[in-house]
């Protein structure tokens, strides 16, 4: 830099805030809009193209301005207290996520060594918000769809652990910044097998964790409307349902590529590529896992919940604890040339 | 894709709630049931549909459907209305399949007076009401895999049947509801470029079939969620009066185009598409491959068309004489029906409708009797109905 | 399935074993446009129909349909032959023979009561359900006899010449006719 800036400690956290607040909601808004355009050509039309002009780019936004017009409805048998904090369950750690999520070397909001620790216990926060904004909505179908929904959270946890438990056994670290600085080109197929396997899992984890389709018996299943937020009217329901959805959509696909696909580094190590800041082998590599979790929903019918549940308990789990044991003796009796 | 190669393993789920509870924790569960209104408004069921459903956990244990939330009075009103009101307000009963329902009473009509249709006339009811037929069941995979979350195959669907409906709009000048029959014949000639975008239409629809096939029949999630769900069984489905896809797929071969044909359907070389097995699958199975037999009735009948005139010798005020007679035929859902009774007069005296919906709902609490929760909305599915059928 | 067309009953045939089944307890059998039409008795009627079910050559197993007919206004007003005023109408199909039967059960217009063929046809749940509450026949041995269609305190039976259809008349909504009203209770 060539000229020295010296922030106080709480500026830099008011600054480190600020990129926050600035970011989530632009990615969400970037991949919301990209959902529409993807699902629409896969389903042969066009998808938004009025609200801004320029091919609909302002559909979120218009959409965001009609939900602030909306009228906030409580249930009148409603838990009012409980039915409000919900919101706050779900919405908080979704953003909590993007703090350990390295764009780029030294850009990072926060290197915690206990990085992916920190992100897989953040973002089971939510499922408490989701059993709180179905139990307190007074509506039988709300009440099914949350217990669904916890049921199916707590069960794809564990391969989420798990796989992310495969690449620290790998790495050697917690954080972040050393799973991206361990892992060596190609990224997933070496050690063979195992890191392309725990990514698989981990992908399928993720798409459940964050009940998308195939996985979204909790939430669109015809008979239960939106399950858990069926009550949940205006920006209440954006704040709820739709934002964390997408904004962990967008930190899923973010995180996916920084433990398996090797986050900023460049696709290929080779010289020239080396130019290109890592920001743009961050941003393509989600932007590549964000495109598979969006081209998956338009594909696939939905799972039903109990086959739902045996994937989890008896098909990913079993993978994935198996995937330790390889994992481990791996690094305990690998040649170090082979590593 | 044959049928043999659809089969999948284990699926056993338990359906006894007693046995659930035993296997949970051993000791005497005490669970309430609870009861669960499914509609009348709910985007699962074709329109205003009721079902009162008593669950036990995840399982039902009783599903009472409740209609009538579309009732019109058919009945009464056709009793007060000539032949041809009765063509344009008989034709918003199944209004997915708008010419098939005109059909009945138009047969009724030309037995009793005894007309006899011209050929052209014949072949061109043929083409129409195989059209429609296409466009009813393309509708139903649309929304059987809207139902089960595969969101795309709607779009697909649609834009086979914009085609078709565009081949209809030119000939009778609507979409949806027609009013094109006429005691004797029909109400007026094609007009040219008719047969080719009906060809066309017909065509695409045939070429782009294997890929409906794949991306729903063949896909794994689809076949998991439809096999083995919702049995109906085959004496049940006679005893009930079942009819159509849904009894086809239940190992019930017949078909009224090929026993008892009216119009030339004797004249065309198509296959009656049955499955073995009972279950949502080999329902919706039936429902893909009746499309193919239809477009060959379309190709066939556009092929050997002949030319003359398109309506028969008809009096200018149509009575029919006195007499009844009940004439059934083919309904993309069913077995459509119409009974007439005439007393010599302009009007009908009774003219009792047969839909094919209503008998095929009045089995529904039978098939859902100990399934799940989340099956149900596969079977509702599966189960192609039409509310304005049931509730005429 | 159907049979092929030489296992399956004729239509004469039919007809000639069903006049030596059940003779004289069955009236005007005929063969009307290609389907056979005949006029039971209320008390012999489950017994035909069970018999047009079960017995061998003819497998009427297909419940086509049941309903009500009202001929009191049928014909002139001064012919000589009226039929009879309020029956019901019931019609089988056979898949295996493709034969049609068309049952005619009069049915007395003041006390209007037939029994219930719903143990042999389940399917004539819905439609007795129907017929009773538009033409106001009891059908005794019905599990549930409730209406279908029409709400639970509807008046009259519509199905019947004597419920005239208002044409231009407007029928008051029965319920509440705002929503103070409806909040205090009214429907």
């Amino acid at each position: 830099m060539p000229f020295e800036i010296h922030l106080t400690e709480w500026q830099i956290l008011f600054v480190k805030l600020g990129i926050i607040l600035a970011l989530v909601p632009t990615m969400t808004l970037v991949a919301g809009y990209a959902e529409h355009k993807v699902m629409a050509h896969l389903q042969h039309r066009l998808g938004p193209m009025y609200p801004g002009g320029f091919h609909g780019w302002a559909i979120l936004l218009a959409d965001g301005l009609k939900f602030l017009y909306k009228e906030d409805i409580i249930p009148e048998r409603a838990d009012k207290r409980v039915f409000s904090l919900a919101t706050f369950a779900i919405f908080v750690p979704a953003v909590m996520v993007y703090l350990v999520i390295p764009v780029d070397r030294t850009l990072i909001i926060e290197d915690l060594d206990v990085g992916i620790f920190y992100l897989l216990a953040i973002s089971s926060v939510s499922t408490i918000g989701i059993l709180m904004a179905g139990w307190s909505s007074a509506n039988k179908y709300a009440l099914i769809g949350a217990l669904r929904a916890g049921a199916q959270l707590i069960a794809y946890e564990l391969p989420i652990v798990l796989s992310a438990a495969v690449v620290v056994m790998l790495s050697g670290s917690l954080s972040l910044v050393d799973i991206v600085e361990a892992q060596n080109w190609p990224f997933l197929l070496w050690p063979p097998g195992i890191g392309l396997i725990a990514f698989l899992v981990f992908t399928m984890a993720g798409v459940a964790e964050l009940t998308r389709p195939p996985f979204d018996m909790p939430v669109a299943e015809s008979e239960i409307i939106t399950g858990a937020f069926t009550e949940y009217s205006g920006m209440r329901f954006i704040f709820s349902y739709f934002f964390p959805e997408v904004a962990n959509m967008v930190a899923f696909a973010a995180i996916g590529a920084t433990l398996f696909l090797g986050g900023y580094q460049p696709i290929v190590p080779l010289e020239f590529l080396e130019v290109i800041p890592g920001i743009v082998w961050f941003s393509l590599k989600t932007a590549l896992m964000l495109f598979v979790f969006l081209w998956i929903r338009p594909t696939f019918p939905r799972l039903r919940e109990d086959q739902l549940q045996k994937f989890a308990w008896k098909i990913l789990i079993p993978i994935t604890l198996a995937l330790i044991l390889v994992a481990g003796a791996w690094v305990l009796y690998a040649p170090e040339a082979v590593r | 894709m044959s049928l043999d190669e659809k089969r999948v393993t284990d699926q056993t789920p338990v359906h006894d709630p007693a046995e659930l509870a035993k296997m949970v924790s051993g000791a005497n569960l005490v669970t309430e049931q609870m009861v669960l209104n499914v509609g009348p408004q709910h985007p699962a069921t074709h329109g205003v549909f009721r079902l009162l459903a008593t669950i036990d956990g995840e399982v039902l244990v009783d599903a009472q459907p409740i209609i009538g939330y579309m009732h019109r009075g058919y009945e009464k009103l056709v009793e007060a209305r000539d032949y041809r009101q009765i063509t344009n307000l008989v034709s918003r009963m199944d209004w997915l399949s708008g010419i098939n329902n005109e059909l009945p009473m138009h047969l009724c009509l030309e037995e009793l007076m005894e007309i006899e249709v011209p050929e052209r006339a014949q072949y061109l009811r043929v083409v129409m009401c195989e059209m429609n037929r296409i466009l009813n069941h393309l509708m139903f995979f649309a929304s059987f895999g809207a139902e089960l979350g595969a969101i795309t195959p709607t779009f697909y669907a649609f834009r086979e049947r914009e085609d078709i409906q565009f081949a209809m709009e030119m000939a009778t000048g609507g979409r949806m509801h027609f009013g094109f029959f006429r005691p004797g014949g029909i109400r007026e000639d094609v007009p040219k470029g008719f047969f080719a975008q009906a060809l066309k239409g017909v065509r695409q629809v045939m070429a782009r079939l294997n890929q409906y096939e794949d991306l729903l029949v063949g896909n794994e999630i689809f076949k998991q969620r439809t096999i083995d769900i919702g049995h109906l069984d085959k004496e049940i489905a006679y005893n009930y009066g079942v009819s159509g896809p849904i009894a086809r797929g239940s190992d019930i071969g017949f078909d009224v185009r090929k026993d008892e044909p009216y119009l030339v359907y004797d004249r065309f070389d198509f296959n009656v598409v049955s499955a073995p097995n009972g279950d949502c699958f080999d329902r919706f199975w039936v429902l893909i491959h009746e499309v193919v037999e239809s477009a060959k009735i379309v190709e066939q009948a556009i092929e050997d068309m002949p030319s003359g005139p398109i309506m028969g010798k008809v009096p200018r005020v149509i009575q029919a004489p006195e007499g009844e007679v009940y004439v059934r035929t083919e309904n993309p859902l069913g077995e459509l029906g119409m009974y007439l009774i005439s007393d010599g007069d302009r009007r009908p005296y009774r003219l009792k409708i047969r839909t094919p919906s209503y008998n095929n709902v009045s089995v529904l609490p039978h098939v859902l009797k100990g399934q799940m929760v989340a099956d149900m909305i596969a079977i509702l599915g599966s189960f192609f109905f039409v509310l304005g059928d049931i509730d005429r | 399935m159907t049979l092929s067309a030489a296992e399956r009953t004729s239509i004469e045939d039919a007809r000639a074993h069903l006049e030596r089944e059940f003779g004289p307890r069955v009236k005007n059998l005929d063969i009307v446009h290609g389907q056979l039409d005949l006029t039971a008795e209320p008390h012999n009627l489950v017994e035909l129909v069970t018999f047009l079910r079960d017995a061998s050559g003819f497998h009427f197993r297909f419940f086509t349909f049941l309903s009500g007919v009202d001929r009191s206004e049928f014909g002139p007003e001064d012919a000589e032959n009226k039929p009879h005023p309020l029956e019901v109408l019931i019609h089988l199909y056979s898949p295996d023979n493709v034969l049609h039967v068309n049952v005619h059960v009069p049915v007395d217009p003041a006390e209007p009561e037939c029994p219930s063929i719903s143990k042999v046809f389940l399917g004539a749940l819905w439609h007795e359900r129907e017929c009773h509450e538009m033409y106001g026949i009891h059908f005794e041995g019905h599990p549930s006899l409730t209406n279908l269609y029409l709400p639970e305190d509807f008046e009259g039976h519509p199905g019947l010449k004597s419920f005239k259809l208002p044409s231009r008349m407007v029928k008051d909504w029965p319920g509440a006719k705002d929503p103070e009203e409806a909040a205090a209770g009214g429907r």
